[in-house]
């Protein structure tokens, strides 16, 4: 179906309005919304994902797509609902106490979210106590934190912590990312899942939660 | 076992042996600094620093003599790095420059750079100035940045950090003192200057404040204790050095809009307009140092450091004019502005072909061109925060100084081909040198004076609290 492709390539390149055009007109045309979800805008993130992960594409790319996907999904929203289409799974995903970098998390939320996963995002400089109460109150199996700066992984240690204490531990995974933090530090921490990038960390929170 | 722990650089090493041993057998020859005395323990060019079970004990400084100790238990030394740094930028351009009224004897200014330390003397009555002296900052065997080094103290080696500035800069004015043939004590004054974390290392606070957000510095300094001015910091990753820098320009002095940046790892900018002043910094990171870059290194001999288009091919320069090693800061802007007017690269920074070599050994790959995006984008996005912030755009500045040693070896037509400055403003850029020296050697001579309210009324943004910055980031990041 023609339409799908042009409503993914449209978002690809980031061209929201084209996007927000495409859509109605799809589900005039009968295509049900999550068919338009699916095959159009999760596929053409994957895509965008895959790229950015091989260094085709940066930064600024990923991010104007992923603005055209949030786009395209906020105008599907009440048809899902209607439809009764569930997200795969709940994460709840923050920048760490002490830290303030958020274009990284934002990256690693939108990506989560083009594999239909819903984002809980507390924003950045968020208390290891907020992360776990936040992953029992709206029920998530997955916490994922971002940190930037040397000075403040050692606070997803806490988060860790945290989690032991709260008695979840068991039911959560904990995810991390961020220019520090790498494989060792991870597993020095007791931290479940590391990833280097954006696009590999959706794909690892999509198997998680499966 | 014991354990040793060699910190050299960025790099540590963990070496297990039997106690006692003699330290240099454990560092063995590769690690070994040189011994001009034959490892005799007269010379003390061996000297490191040290923490640990040593005999004999550190020294008051913290350092043992590599030839001479012997380690009976857990230890760490600090060795220092190789790779040093060729050409320290010393100069820089004094504009006002007369005897103090009723000045008297000799004053010093000093610079604590996070990478060098320059000290230079004025002779305050008569308004002569002695040739600058410099030296590596010790700090740098701990740590290359700030927030390493701010870690560092964190985890208690705050008081080695301040020994070992200490020791430097005192080393350095001796050594200037004596060649005007003065005593120490004779100086009647010094001034110190430098980013916000060096004043808090060298003053022996805690920078524990600077360490996590909100990034409140609890001491701005802008007070003299006993003979010696530390002047004020406008917040915690915009210090002092940013301060006396803006004073060298003298953009505060005339009534002109203009810029001033300092290419570093924290990339600070200042803008002026109509008797306000803005600053912040952009965090641009270590990548026109080379670091982070695949190929990237220092301007040492052997560096790249010059890159242009020639009858359609790309030619190269290198330090020393030897076979290339690396590229440093000035070559990386230099070549990715050739390979963007050959469109090797694309405008948004893609590289079709894989990566671009110079020669066998040295290329430019697709991670470092992203790399260099997010570092050129920060700096850029850092200005047009400012300007927008202020009402402005770019074509409206009057003048950008450009503070920094990195500036004076930088190719501005390429720094704007790449989107590091607006076009419009090579031609209305002055390259400063050092600039926080030759402001320190301004405060020596007294204070701010008629800049002094615009100074002191400074407003230090957070960035991060800025919401414009991020889509001017993204924006930054790609090539017009
Ligand atoms: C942009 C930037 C800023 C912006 C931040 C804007 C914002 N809203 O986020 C501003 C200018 C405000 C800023 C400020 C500071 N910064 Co800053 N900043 C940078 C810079 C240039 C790029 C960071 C970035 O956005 N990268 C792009 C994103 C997409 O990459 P990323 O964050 O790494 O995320 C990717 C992966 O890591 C991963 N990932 C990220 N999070 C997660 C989470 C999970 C769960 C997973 C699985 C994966 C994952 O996926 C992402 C996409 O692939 C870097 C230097 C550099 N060249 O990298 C410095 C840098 C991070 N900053 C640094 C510093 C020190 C600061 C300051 C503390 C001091 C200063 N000099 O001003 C301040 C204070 C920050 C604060 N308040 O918290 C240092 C940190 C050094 C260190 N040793 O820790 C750096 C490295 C620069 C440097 N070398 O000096 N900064």
């Amino acid at each position: 179906m023609s339409i799908l492709q042009d409503i993914s390539q449209a978002m690809q390149k980031g061209k929201a309005k084209q996007v927000k055009q495409l859509i109605p007109q799809a589900l005039e045309e009968g295509v049900s919304a999550n068919q338009i979800l699916e095959e159009a805008l999760l596929a053409g993130m994957s895509e965008v994902g895959k790229r950015f992960r091989d260094n085709e594409i940066f930064v600024p790319e990923v991010l104007v797509a992923a603005r055209a996907m949030n786009m395209g999904t906020e105008l599907l929203k009440p048809y899902l609902q209607q439809a009764g289409v569930e997200p795969k799974g709940k994460a709840v995903i923050g920048t760490v106490k002490g830290d303030l970098h958020d274009i990284g998390k934002n990256l690693v939320r939108m990506m989560m979210e083009g594999k239909g996963i819903e984002m809980i995002d507390l924003g950045v400089d968020v208390e290891p106590q907020t992360f776990i109460q936040s992953a029992i109150d709206n029920d998530c199996k997955l916490i994922c934190c971002s940190a930037l700066l040397t000075t403040t992984m050692n606070v997803i240690g806490d988060v860790v912590e945290c989690a032991k204490q709260a008695g979840i531990r068991d039911k959560v995974k904990i995810m991390i990312g961020g220019a520090p933090i790498n494989q060792q530090f991870c597993d020095t921490v007791g931290a479940d899942v590391y990833t280097p990038d954006a696009a590999t960390a959706a794909e690892a929170a999509a198997s998680l939660l499966a | 076992m014991s354990e040793l722990t060699v910190h050299q650089g960025r790099q540590v090493r963990k070496l297990a042996f039997r106690a006692p041993a003699e330290l240099s057998e454990l560092l063995g020859e590769e690690l070994m600094p040189e011994t001009p005395c034959g490892g005799n323990g007269t010379c003390g060019k061996c000297a490191v620093y040290a923490t640990g079970a040593f005999s004999p004990e550190p020294d008051e400084a913290g350092r043992v003599l590599a030839c001479q100790a012997v380690v009976t238990g857990d230890g760490e030394v600090y060795l220092p790095s190789r790779r040093s740094v060729r050409q320290i930028q010393t100069d820089g351009i004094l504009e006002a420059w007369a005897p103090v009224p009723g000045g008297r004897g000799w004053g010093a200014a000093v610079d604590i750079g996070t990478t060098t330390v320059v000290v230079r003397l004025a002779d305050l009555e008569r308004g002569v100035l002695a040739p600058p002296l410099c030296a590596e900052n010790p700090q740098r065997m701990l740590s290359a940045d700030v927030i390493g080094r701010i870690q560092a103290a964190g985890e208690g080696k705050g008081p080695i950090l301040r020994r070992m500035i200490r020791e430097t800069v005192g080393h350095l004015l001796d050594e200037a003192c004596q060649a005007v043939g003065i005593g120490r004590d004779d100086l009647a004054r010094t001034v110190i200057t430098g980013n916000t974390t060096m004043l808090y290392l060298y003053t022996g606070r805690d920078p524990e404040p600077l360490s996590h957000a909100p990034f409140r510095a609890d001491c701005l300094f802008g007070y003299e204790e006993a003979d010696v001015w530390y002047p004020p910091c406008f917040g915690a990753f915009v210090g002092a050095d940013i301060y006396t820098a803006i004073r060298a320009s003298g953009m505060c002095r005339r009534s002109e809009t203009a810029l001033l940046i300092d290419l570093g790892t924290n990339g600070e900018i200042a803008l002026v307009h109509e008797g306000r002043l803005l600053c912040c910094s952009t965090a641009a990171g270590p990548a026109f140092e080379g670091s982070s870059i695949r190929c990237g290194g220092v301007s040492t001999e052997g560096a790249v450091d010059h890159v242009s288009v020639e009858n359609g091919a790309i030619t190269f320069t290198t330090i020393g004019g030897g076979p290339a090693q690396c590229i440093c800061g000035s070559g990386l802007i230099d070549l990715l502005a050739c390979l963007l007017a050959e469109e090797i690269v694309d405008e948004t920074g893609a590289m079709e072909e894989g990566p671009y070599r110079l020669t066998d050994e040295v290329a430019l790959y697709q991670e470092d061109v992203r790399q260099l995006q997010l570092a050129k984008g920060a700096i850029r996005a850092g200005m047009e925060t400012l300007l927008l912030r202020a009402g402005l755009t770019a074509g409206q500045v009057d003048a950008l100084y450009v503070a920094g040693g990195f500036g004076t070896v930088l190719d501005l037509e390429n720094a704007a081909a790449i989107g590091l400055i607006p076009a419009e403003l090579v031609s209305r850029t002055h390259v400063l040198g050092n600039a926080a020296l030759t402001g320190a050697l301004l405060e020596l001579l007294g204070p701010a004076g008629r800049e002094e309210p615009i100074l002191t009324n400074a407003q230090c943004l957070n960035l991060s609290e800025c919401k414009e910055f991020t889509d001017l980031f993204l924006e930054a990041m790609l090539f017009d």
